[in-house]
């Protein structure tokens, strides 16, 4: 592939049950990136490969069907094989991020919210409604001092709405482990009703313990979040085609704060 | 060797499948059955030893925040201890298993290289006052097995 | 006779013993079909093999070959007394197929030929849609049965041409009455509830994970449907122009891909030819494997963009025996059944040839690409394995372990069954009008509720919001529309933008659908008719063109040996071939599922005649799209197309427990015109929102879009143009007259929209209001209603809440 000079690269991992690669190409590149979905077979025939790109990209899907439970086989897969690399391409502060799926795989894999530990410390369980949620919600940014540390949900307005797709999304994690990402402003989006207060089902789509719906690390370089922000990159894709402007949607923003991030 | 390993959900920690089956149970018509709870069970057939079966519980079939794993080891299904007011359904021998493919992919990625024959089923154990093999048997063959592809075991 | 195959005797047996050998062997051949197949043996002066034998039942099969559709077919109508002889020697093609090739629409790229229709998009790219059926295999096991309904349909897409990339699926449901008292339920059935939860769920599973988004459907729950559910699933795709045909050339080889092969579907539930023990294995249903056709999917698109095969399609009903013979059809093929890869040992040669495991694709591929088709599957885990060779001598020759078991004429298989010959028989039925409905506001309101609340109106957001219908990120107008992200009002077409897989377009696909057997259960004519323009109605309402519209049509019937039910088979091809004509947009593709009857005490039950009607069109401009729910205070109503005293049939005659009255009619001229406006007025940005009326009438349709906008609507129902004086209010509002839309027009807009319609029948009938009610008065009934619509969208949304 013909890669342009001075734009970000980006890979996203994909394998068996990998969907919403596609898109998320597409928002990556309309953001000014090069992109190759690559199939982890071939990161781990060459397991530094990983390490050339500038941006890790987990996507969302069905990795191996959800078997066992959603993320986990993929996560152990990519602990187990490639381990050593994705470890050494967070501590390098280049961002990554996982979505939905990607998210599930992050948290499995040990490198949310803690990526020194490597080690897993929270999960993403059953929705408690039971069943697999397919709507749009509202979510708060969290912000300290005027801003989130997260580099990817940077200069976002306080409250935007993206849509959920997930049977597995309610954010579960005990006492201490919870009060760590509060205390150091690991929360990036909590579900909210549309006024900024407190969420009733649906629009608090799975129960997540203190409605987290995507966290960053301490170093604000790894976000996972439920929510899909590649399916809301054009206005057009809103319920209502509300955007950020006349043509695109907030969902853009975040993989422009990313690339803007690099440059 | 036949090892089975059963996940349960801790204590502490809501499992809303729990919630919709007995609501299933209710509108059924069923009365005198105060909870139910179900385990996914992995069965594996293999001459693999006891601390790689418990790597592959511990750090594959269960979620160590939400969940824990019990194991239990036999030769011959005759040998097979099974609880009392519990239900267990399997699919039948020659029906597609697609979850057992994936855990057996699974277990290599773990690094253990040895032979394993995988199968998925599901248990699930009753609470209550009223619990008789005939109200089994009616939840059974009611919602919880399809009697095409699937066999169950009542105690 | 080897341990491989069995000789079945044939040449020497008289009718009685023919008959005898089709039931137990489970063929399912006629007797007329069992004297075709021994006279060729007896030419070839020898018995067939099992394999031979299966081979020609599954080539031969109503799934496969469609004879009642084609066969020969006398039909007598009566109308009035008078007797009317129509002969057809092959109905499909003197009906719907019919139509297709008098439009001879240029935009229509393949039709009726191959997996799906495929229609113009843009220069470069065309699109494909198949509907299909999987309706047995759900009532046996409801969730795999409907999970591989979904996973052959979208098959049928990926071997349409060279391989189509899915976009989105449809799925439309029949199901017995959820409330259904168990001791009601037959021994042995699954209560309707109990399948509906497991085809919802089995339809869910396969295509969440196949990553296709599910943005279309219907479901229709009656009584009829208990014992034989209906499941309709359609998958929608892309196409490369340049790779929607095949060829296959002799010397390709023959290449499958994707699941292994296992005893799965083997004749259906019965299997009694092979004798049942603790050990054997009895798998007759088939079961899904999602993940391996994602990966066959990711697989074979690389493999069609570099041109390393020139034909292929899916192994469906039939498995290898039907995908193989079609591709070889006019060339001739050998294969050598034991490299099939297999899921377990103990397949027997005819087993491995008719099996109907899924997720199997098989490929034409020219030797110089052998190598490198093989390296591509591998690469992410797909099985790929070469079983044959297409020839040249027009023979289908199957070996095992270098021993010959099949070998047969091309022609033969394809063009040798005998054309049945069937009676069909139709008698008009009078309608009388129903007696007059009066009733208070009160009563009113309450029924306004019922109605909403009815199982056939009510809510589906419990099953859509199971679907993943935003996957792809392409849904731009989506099965529940709404203001806010809580509120919600149901859609009436889906528009898919393929933005990801097309760059830089502003063109869109739209889908949408029309089934309602409640009128066919008076007249399937009728029923056809209004079925087919409620699908281009609710197309129309999102901004399709109605004179860019394709169809395709899914019959699903009872026993076409009873001369009545397959004269209401025949009625409902006349309207397609009519509607067709009239509308002047073609079907491109269709299908059929007959024998949905059971029996119970000696007694046998057909189905409710069931015609799906799905509709697909290309929109030019994505912008120029509308949705449903209502969006400014103070923006005029109007309702287009005048209300008929059309109640037969409808949601309120069933809650009212009435028989009589009029099934809604068609005014085809009216029709095209109204929907040729309102497209226009779209096309002008005139159209702030825009709903048809179907079931439950006006009334439940302004109602949605108010609860769907949060605002209300100020309606004076004295205002709405109908065409007999002497209908009530309630029949006013319940009436469900096709070829009407309510449309809302900002102030501004009112003049121009009014003269686009100047020569339709339409009113202004009301306002939006920013209160949150429906207020409707007539002074003429003396009957004033006010409603908040909070209370409405609570009746809509309770039923289906499981």
């Amino acid at each position: 592939m013909v890669k342009t000079m001075n734009k970000p690269n980006v890979i996203i991992v994909r394998t068996a049950g990998t969907n919403c690669d596609y898109e998320l190409q597409t928002a990556f590149e309309i953001c000014g990136a090069n992109v190759d979905r690559i199939h982890i077979n071939e990161l781990i025939e060459n397991k530094d490969k990983i390490l050339s790109y500038d941006i890790l990209a987990i996507p969302g899907g069905f990795s191996y069907g959800d078997d066992i439970a959603s993320g986990k086989i993929l996560a152990n897969e990519l602990k187990n094989k490639l381990g050593e690399n994705i470890k050494k391409f967070a501590l390098s502060k280049k961002p990554i991020i996982g979505i939905c799926n990607g998210f599930q795989v992050l948290v499995k894999m040990g490198l949310l919210p803690e990526p020194n530990k490597f080690e897993q410390t929270a999960t993403l369980s059953y929705n408690d409604s039971n069943k697999f949620e397919c709507r749009w919600v509202y979510l708060k940014t969290e912000k300290t001092d005027g801003n989130t540390k997260c580099i990817w949900a940077k200069n976002l307005p306080d409250i935007i709405p993206l849509p959920v797709a997930h049977g597995e999304g309610k954010f579960v994690a005990d006492d201490t482990v919870l009060k760590n990402i509060e205390e150091n402003n690991q929360v990036v989006f909590r579900y909210t009703a549309y006024d900024g207060r407190y969420p009733k089902y649906p629009l608090a789509p799975n129960g997540s313990f203190n409605q987290i719906a995507g966290i960053c690390n301490k170093d604000g370089n790894i976000f996972g979040l439920m929510p899909h922000p590649e399916r809301y990159i054009y206005k057009l894709q809103h319920p209502a085609r509300q955007g950020c402007d006349d043509k695109y949607g907030w969902g853009k923003k975040i993989f422009q704060n990313a690339i803007d991030f690099l440059k | 060797m036949i090892y089975e390993i059963a996940i349960r959900t801790k204590k502490g920690f809501s499992n809303s499948h729990n919630v919709s089956l007995l609501n299933d149970i209710k509108i059924m018509g069923i009365d005198g059955v105060e909870n139910v709870e179900y385990f996914p069970v992995y069965r594996i057939i293999s001459d693999i030893d006891d601390k790689k079966v418990s790597v592959i519980a511990n750090e594959l079939l269960t979620d160590r925040i939400t969940e824990e794993f019990s194991i239990s080891k036999y030769k011959t299904s005759e040998e097979k201890e099974t609880e009392k007011n519990s239900i267990e359904v399997w699919l039948k021998h020659g029906v597609t298993d697609t979850v057992s493919e994936s855990v057996v992919k699974a277990i290599k990625d773990l690094g253990i290289t040895d032979n394993v024959i995988v199968k998925t089923g599901h248990k699930y154990c009753f609470n209550g006052s009223g619990i008789t093999v005939e109200k089994l048997n009616k939840i059974a063959k009611g919602f919880l097995a399809n009697t095409l592809i699937q066999e169950y075991k009542i105690r | 006779m080897t341990q491989n195959v069995k000789i079945i005797e044939i040449i020497n047996l008289d009718d009685k013993q023919l008959v005898e050998l089709s039931k137990t062997n489970v063929l399912s051949l006629s007797l007329v079909e069992m004297k075709e197949v021994q006279k060729y043996f007896k030419n070839l002066k020898r018995n067939p093999t099992d394999v031979e034998l299966e081979t020609v039942a599954q080539t031969w099969s109503e799934h496969c070959k469609h004879k009642t559709l084609t066969g020969n077919i006398e039909y007598t109508e009566i109308k009035q007394g008078k007797k009317n002889i129509t002969k057809y020697s092959n109905l499909l093609k003197e009906t719907i197929f019919k139509a297709t090739k008098e439009l001879d629409k240029p935009w229509c790229i393949s039709v009726f030929k191959d997996n799906a229709g495929v229609i113009d998009f843009d220069d470069k790219n065309g699109v494909a849609f198949k509907v299909e059926t999987h309706n047995h295999p759900s009532a046996l096991e409801p969730y795999g049965g409907s999970a591989t309904g979904i996973g052959g349909v979208i098959r049928d897409i990926l071997g349409v041409g060279l391989g189509a990339k899915p976009l989105a699926n449809t799925d439309v449901f029949c199901f017995g009455l959820p409330d259904t008292k168990y001791s009601d339920v037959p021994e042995g059935m699954h209560h309707p509830k109990r399948i509906a939860k497991g085809v919802v769920s089995g339809v869910r599973d396969y295509g969440n994970r196949m990553g296709i988004p599910t943005v279309n459907g219907a479901v229709f729950f009656d009584e009829g449907y208990m014992a034989n559910p209906l499941v309709y699933c359609g998958t929608m795709g892309i196409i490369p122009k340049d790779k929607c045909f095949k060829k296959v050339n002799s010397g390709d080889l023959v290449l499958v891909v994707g699941g292994r092969t296992g005893r799965d579907g083997i004749h259906g539930a019965t299997f009694s030819s092979v004798e049942l023990d603790k050990e054997s294995d009895v798998s007759a249903v088939q079961i899904g494997n999602p993940i391996v056709e994602k990966k066959v999917l990711d697989t074979m698109l690389k493999a069609r963009d570099l041109n390393l095969y020139r034909a292929v399609t899916d192994c469906g009903a039939g498995g290898l025996s039907s995908a193989v013979g079609e591709l070889g059809e006019k060339t001739g093929v050998v294969v050598e059944l034991e490299k099939v890869p297999l899921k377990y040992e103990g397949l027997k040669p005819w087993e491995i040839w008719i099996s109907e495991a899924q997720e199997r694709m098989v490929f034409a591929v020219p030797p110089e690409h052998k190598n490198e088709i093989l390296k591509l599957f591998e690469k992410e885990n797909v099985e790929a394995t070469f079983i044959g060779q297409f020839t040249d001598d027009k023979k289908l020759v199957l070996k095992y372990n270098n021993e010959i078991v099949a070998d047969m004429d091309m022609e033969f298989l394809h063009d040798g069954v005998p054309k049945p010959t069937r009676t069909a028989v139709w008698e008009e039925k009078k309608s009388v009008r129903q007696k007059k409905i009066d009733v208070d506001s009160g009563v009113l309101t309450q029924d306004i509720k019922n109605v909403l609340a009815d199982i056939n109106v009510c809510s589906r957001d419990w099953i859509i919001r199971q679907y993943d219908h935003e996957v792809q990120g392409q849904t731009v107008i989506k099965p529940l529309q709404g203001n806010s992200i809580v509120n919600s009002g149901p859609s009436d077409a889906s528009v898919i933008w393929p933005c990801a897989v097309v760059k830089n377009t502003d063109k869109a696909i739209v889908l949408s659908n029309g089934i309602n057997p409640e009128y066919g259960k008076t007249d399937t004519y009728k029923m056809t008719a209004s079925v087919i323009e409620e699908a281009m109605r609710n197309a129309v309402c999102v901004g399709a063109d109605p004179e860019k519209l394709s169809l395709l049509d899914n019959f699903c019937w009872g026993n076409p040996n009873k001369p009545e039910i397959l004269g209401s088979l025949v009625r409902a091809t006349q309207a397609c071939y009519d509607m067709s004509k009239e509308y002047s947009i073609p079907f491109i593709s269709g299908k059929d599922s007959l024998y949905n009857e059971y029996s119970i005490g000696g007694k046998t039950f057909s189905i409710p005649p069931a015609l799906l009607v799905s509709a697909m069109g290309v929109i030019e401009d994505v912008n120029k799209t509308v949705t449903m729910n209502l969006k400014k205070e103070g923006s005029f109503i109007y309702l287009v197309g005048v209300t008929n005293n059309e109640l037969a049939g409808s949601v309120y005659a069933k809650i009212k427990n009435f028989a009589e009255g009029f099934v809604p009619d068609l005014n085809k001229k009216e029709s095209k015109k109204i929907m040729k406006q309102i497209h226009k007025a779209i096309l002008d940005n005139l159209v702030l929102a825009c709903h048809d009326c179907s079931e439950g009438g006006f009334i439940t349709a302004v109602s949605e879009m108010a609860f769907a906008g949060e605002l209300g609507v100020d309606i004076d129902a004295d205002l709405i143009k109908i065409s007999d004086d002497t209908m009530s209010l309630p029949e006013i509002l319940f009436s469900e007259s096709n070829s009407r839309f309510i449309v809302e027009v900002s102030r501004e807009n009112s003049n121009k929209f009014e003269d686009l319609l100047k020569d339709c029948c339409y009113s202004k009938i009301g306002k939006v209001i920013s209160e949150p009610y429906v207020l409707l008065s007539s002074s003429k009934s003396k009957i004033k209603i006010k409603e908040n619509i909070k209370n409405l969208q609570e009746a809509w949304q309770k039923t289906l809440q499981w």
